[in-house]
């Protein structure tokens, strides 16, 4: 990989820029603790009384120790902005975050799908008998436009076979006609068995 | 890839503190009229391997982003696969509801045929 790349301007200033601001805050820090440490040291002979130097070396101490501090801040701040910089610019950790998240997401929505088709499954099986029973008894109040599952299945089985359903056919006719009370159902068989004695 | 940088930045930040720690200790030992000769070493080498350490992070770091960075926003997004995902669980719920209201029809025939 080359080393030198061609960046936009702004970039490339913004990297330089944290560069310069890591070597001047560690050079703060190591500067202003070395000091502090040479001002410590106490020396027999001074320039003003000891009362005055000694008042001079702990207001020193005082600002080299928030140099310290402020460096330290700094440094913080330039940590939370490298971290903003890598989530933004960092593409291939980007690209594989974006993977893995499809993946997981992708493998979710199968898995659910997957247990729907076979709920679906499951649940027409139990769905056939329901309607059976169902159509078959009073509380049913379907008009013949409107097939049920199992009423659907029986036509089908019978149009599949037409040579055993001419009685069949006949009945399903009939159906077709008026609404499948139990009154009118044996209407239907009377009407069928009318029909059939009619000349 | 991402969350070991980020949590290599996140251990940089711990040991910042650390250095202020250890500078602090530093001075605050000798302050005292007595000092603890092996104690103020201790500290003084810690202090200056975390500054090292803080410092080659770093800079491994801003050399990692000068090589990757191209100055394009990136246009990636999971928004797709999110929505499908979100859709199924929708099919879910939706499938739940309607198996509720079966179970309850079938409860009140049960009720009323006894």
């Amino acid at each position: 990989m080359a080393s030198q790349r061609v960046l936009p301007q702004s970039k490339e200033t913004l990297l330089q820029n944290y560069n310069k601001r890591l070597k001047d805050d560690i050079r703060s820090i190591l500067d202003n603790f070395t000091e502090i440490i040479k001002t410590a040291k106490i020396e027999d002979e001074t320039q003003v009384s000891r009362a005055t130097q000694g008042e001079q070396d702990h207001y020193e101490m005082h600002v080299r120790a928030a140099n310290i501090v402020r460096a330290g801040e700094s440094l913080m701040k330039l940590v939370s902005d490298l971290k903003q910089f890598l989530i933004l610019n960092d593409f291939p950790s980007v690209n594989d975050a974006i993977t893995l998240q499809n993946q997981q997401l992708r493998s979710l929505q199968e898995e659910c799908d997957k247990k729907l088709t076979s709920l679906r499954d499951e649940i027409a099986i139990d769905l056939y008998e329901l309607e059976e029973e169902y159509y078959s008894s009073s509380y049913s109040l379907w008009d013949g436009t409107d097939l049920p599952l199992c009423e659907a299945y029986r036509r089908r089985d019978s149009w599949a076979s037409p040579a055993s359903g001419s009685a069949l056919a006949q009945d399903d006719r009939e159906d077709l006609d008026g609404p499948p009370s139990q009154e009118t159902n044996s209407q239907h068989h009377l009407n069928g068995h009318g029909a059939m004695e009619k000349p | 890839m991402a969350n070991e940088r980020l949590r290599a930045l996140e251990d940089v930040e711990k040991e910042i503190a650390t250095t202020l720690q250890c500078a602090g200790n530093v001075l605050l030992e000798l302050s005292k009229d007595k000092h603890n000769a092996s104690f103020l070493d201790r500290q003084l080498a810690q202090f200056q391997s975390s500054v090292n350490r803080v410092e080659n992070e770093l800079n491994g770091q801003i050399r990692y982003l000068t090589q990757v960075a191209t100055g394009q926003p990136h246009e990636g997004s999971t928004y797709s696969a999110r929505k499908d995902c979100q859709m199924a669980l929708n099919r879910a719920e939706y499938a739940k509801v309607k198996l509720g209201e079966l179970e309850r029809t079938c409860e009140i025939m049960l009720d009323q045929s006894m």
